[in-house]
């Protein structure tokens, strides 16, 4: 008696061939490979679960990743690979992917690009030396480029899954509007000041700093290592005529670090750009955990 | 009889066997090639929607890009590539074939050429990183390759002490027989190609270079060297992070471009774009200039025909003319042969059968010469047509 359930779902499984019903494979979704978080955020916010958002796991910046021989052949196998264009992550100039899936979510503002010059190199994490001079990439911190990178998404996913055309497009005017609604809160804060003298830890707030016109300085910390007398020399000349800095960091510092700024009567809040999966939330969680961190400065 | 004649006199059997040879394989040789090379060269350009290249010479164009020949047509750029490309009418594949290794061309492009030409690896991968390459069934089995090897790029002229250093590069792929020009291809990555024309390239880092002698000047911003400063000529995994490219990619040069239209309307929109006066590049439907080049092949070989025919009826009329003195010189034999007791008719049949393994010899060299040309016509056509 106790075998019977077995048996009548042994039955109910089988049937389909018994009856030679064609079972209906699930459709292979579309790969979308991307080279930093922030448009495979954009990626996943527009396309959905109609396709297979691909960010590898990358220890540290994306933007310095020196990926293995397998990681670029798995790029290689992509539908489309979403670029952040700018020069950034350099590793694609040295390995070889098809052109014809190639999307560069920059080229519509191409002349809106900003140049660093005479910024040093430097190590930290695994990959080595690497400098931030040349065109600055940090692009998807000003909302209003981050709609122009998520339109160029939107218009190669919808180029690629035409059936999908609407619904990609009422995904993006959703995403667009949330992206509205952070510049404009961001602009809000951002003008109550405008004197605000900020200095940044690295230079990756060029954007930011170009949309809300902030008066910042650049120097070269790391927020997990400790500060050093060179760096702190570096520092004095920046913050002597001035008497509310800040120190914006890109991660949250060492608690030694922000006890020395402390001494000098400086604040230090963290300012995350986004541009590896965060440990927690998504890359909004993460802009409107930046702007709450931004607006203690304003209390 | 007939086969004791022929085995005596063998000069004569010779001579005549050659002559009705050649009079006969001439026109099947050249019927076969112009049909073998009308087919090869559409079925190629039939598969080809459209060329895009610098203004000039068409026929150049489009021999280079589909059939790998070393004449270098005016060069268009990489931002031709990314401005199709952004028009969402066709996908652009590159195409620079201007560099040798051992006889054969290095093509740089991407890997959307093999996808499109559905060029499917025999052993191997994909190249990958810069410097890897994979070649052709031909390209290997002739050079005796295998996946791991290397092969060098020649310099592009070999009195040109300023040029570029030949590159070595790895095969990481071999590619399975494809009977098409494909077969005796070296491809690289685009990128690959600008390394080996001297755009790119990979050095020991200036800033931290010890060695005083290879820099001319040195200051905050800029650091130049001399010409002791050597190049990497093979890029490894270890050097690979110093090479770079000078200038923007959207400027470097190409030989061509393949356009891919999504559709016929595409065809004709991307097309149209071309067509402006002020345009520096053309889109050229290889089609129509492979059916220009057949039919002035075509014209060629009508006008051989008739050679071909006034040749053989000479050639005909020479060979009677012979076997009529041949007839009369062996009136005495024929008296004799009568004289033993043969009938006139066994003299007829032995003419016959003389005249008949005459020809069934030529027949037979012939066929076999033909049967030659046909097992080689790809290599024929490469050389005789391309």
């Amino acid at each position: 008696m106790k075998k019977t359930p077995t048996a009548i779902l042994f039955a109910l499984a089988i049937t389909p061939w018994c009856w030679n019903i064609p079972i209906e494979a699930a459709p292979v979704k579309p790969a979308i490979y991307s080279v930093n978080y922030p448009l495979a955020y954009f990626a996943e916010r527009i396309g959905g679960d109609s396709i297979k958002v691909v960010f590898p796991e990358i220890e540290g910046d994306p933007a310095f990743w020196d990926p293995d021989r397998e990681a670029v052949m798995a790029f290689q196998q992509a539908d489309l690979i979403l670029l952040n264009g700018a020069n950034y992550a350099k590793w694609i100039h040295k390995v070889s992917l098809p052109y014809s899936k190639l999307v560069d979510t920059s080229t519509a503002f191409k002349n809106r690009l900003l140049t660093r010059n005479n910024i040093p190199s430097h190590q930290h994490g695994p990959q080595g030396d690497h400098t931030h001079e040349g065109i600055a990439f940090t692009v998807w911190i000003d909302p209003q480029l981050a709609i122009l990178q998520a339109e160029a998404i939107t218009k190669a996913l919808q180029g690629l899954l035409p059936d999908q055309k609407e619904r990609f497009g009422d995904n993006f005017i959703r995403l667009k509007s949330e992206l509205n609604l952070l510049d404009q809160e961001l602009e809000n804060l951002f003008s109550k000041n405008p004197d605000l003298h900020l200095i940044v830890s690295h230079p990756v707030y060029e954007y930011l700093a170009k949309r809300y016109n902030l008066n910042f300085k650049s120097v070269m910390w790391e927020p997990h290592q400790p500060i050093t007398e060179s760096q702190w020399n570096d520092l004095l000349p920046l913050v002597e005529n001035s008497s509310t800095s800040v120190m914006m960091w890109e991660d949250e510092p060492l608690p030694e670090s922000v006890g020395r700024l402390n001494e000098i009567h400086m604040k230090s809040i963290t300012f995350s750009p986004c541009g590896n999966r965060p440990k927690q939330g998504d890359f909004m969680e993460v802009m409107h955990r930046n702007l709450s961190t931004l607006s203690t400065l304003y209390d | 009889m007939a086969w004791r004649y022929i085995l005596f006199n063998k000069g004569k059997t010779t001579i005549l066997i050659a002559c009705l040879m050649v009079v006969m394989t001439l026109p099947m040789a050249l019927h076969l090639i112009v049909t073998c090379s009308k087919e090869q060269l559409t079925s190629r350009a039939n598969e080809t929607p459209l060329v895009i290249g610098s203004k000039g010479s068409a026929l150049d164009v489009v021999m280079n890009t589909l059939y790998f020949t070393r004449k270098t047509p005016n060069l268009t750029s990489m931002g031709e590539v990314f401005a199709i490309n952004q028009t969402n009418l066709a996908y652009a594949i590159p195409i620079y074939n201007r560099f040798h290794a051992a006889g054969y061309p290095i093509i740089g492009t991407s890997l959307d050429y093999f996808s499109f030409r559905a060029l499917k690896l025999d052993e191997g991968s994909q190249f990958t990183f810069l410097g890897e390459c994979v070649i052709g069934c031909k390209v290997a089995k002739s050079l005796g390759l295998k996946v791991g090897d290397h092969l060098i790029s020649s310099p592009e002229n070999m009195f040109d002490l300023s040029g570029t250093y030949p590159l070595r590069l790895q095969i990481v792929g071999i590619l399975q027989p494809a009977h098409s020009p494909d077969d005796q291809g070296i491809f690289v990555d685009v990128k690959t190609s600008w390394v080996i024309g001297g755009l790119g390239h990979g050095h020991k880092d200036l800033a931290k270079s010890s060695d005083s002698s290879v820099l001319l000047s040195k200051n905050e911003n800029t650091i130049t060297a001399n010409a002791k400063l050597l190049e990497y000529n093979e890029i490894t995994k270890d050097n690979i992070d110093s090479f770079h490219f000078h200038g923007d990619n959207q400027d470097f040069p190409l030989t061509s471009i393949i356009a891919v239209p999504h559709d016929l309307k595409s065809k004709s929109i991307l097309r149209g774009r071309y067509q402006e006066s002020e345009q520096s590049q053309q889109a050229i439907i290889p089609i129509q200039v492979v059916d220009e080049l057949i039919e002035a092949v075509f014209s060629i070989k009508s006008v051989l025909d008739i050679v071909l025919l006034i040749v053989g009826a000479a050639m005909l009329l020479a060979m009677t003319l012979i076997m009529v003195l041949s007839l009369r010189m062996r009136q005495r034999e024929m008296e004799t042969i009568a004289k033993l007791g043969c009938k006139q008719m066994k003299v007829v049949e032995m003419m016959t059968a003389e005249i008949a393994l005459i020809i069934f010899f030529s027949l037979l060299l012939s066929s076999g010469i033909v049967l030659l040309i046909y097992t080689n016509q790809e290599n024929l056509i490469q050389r005789l047509i391309i």
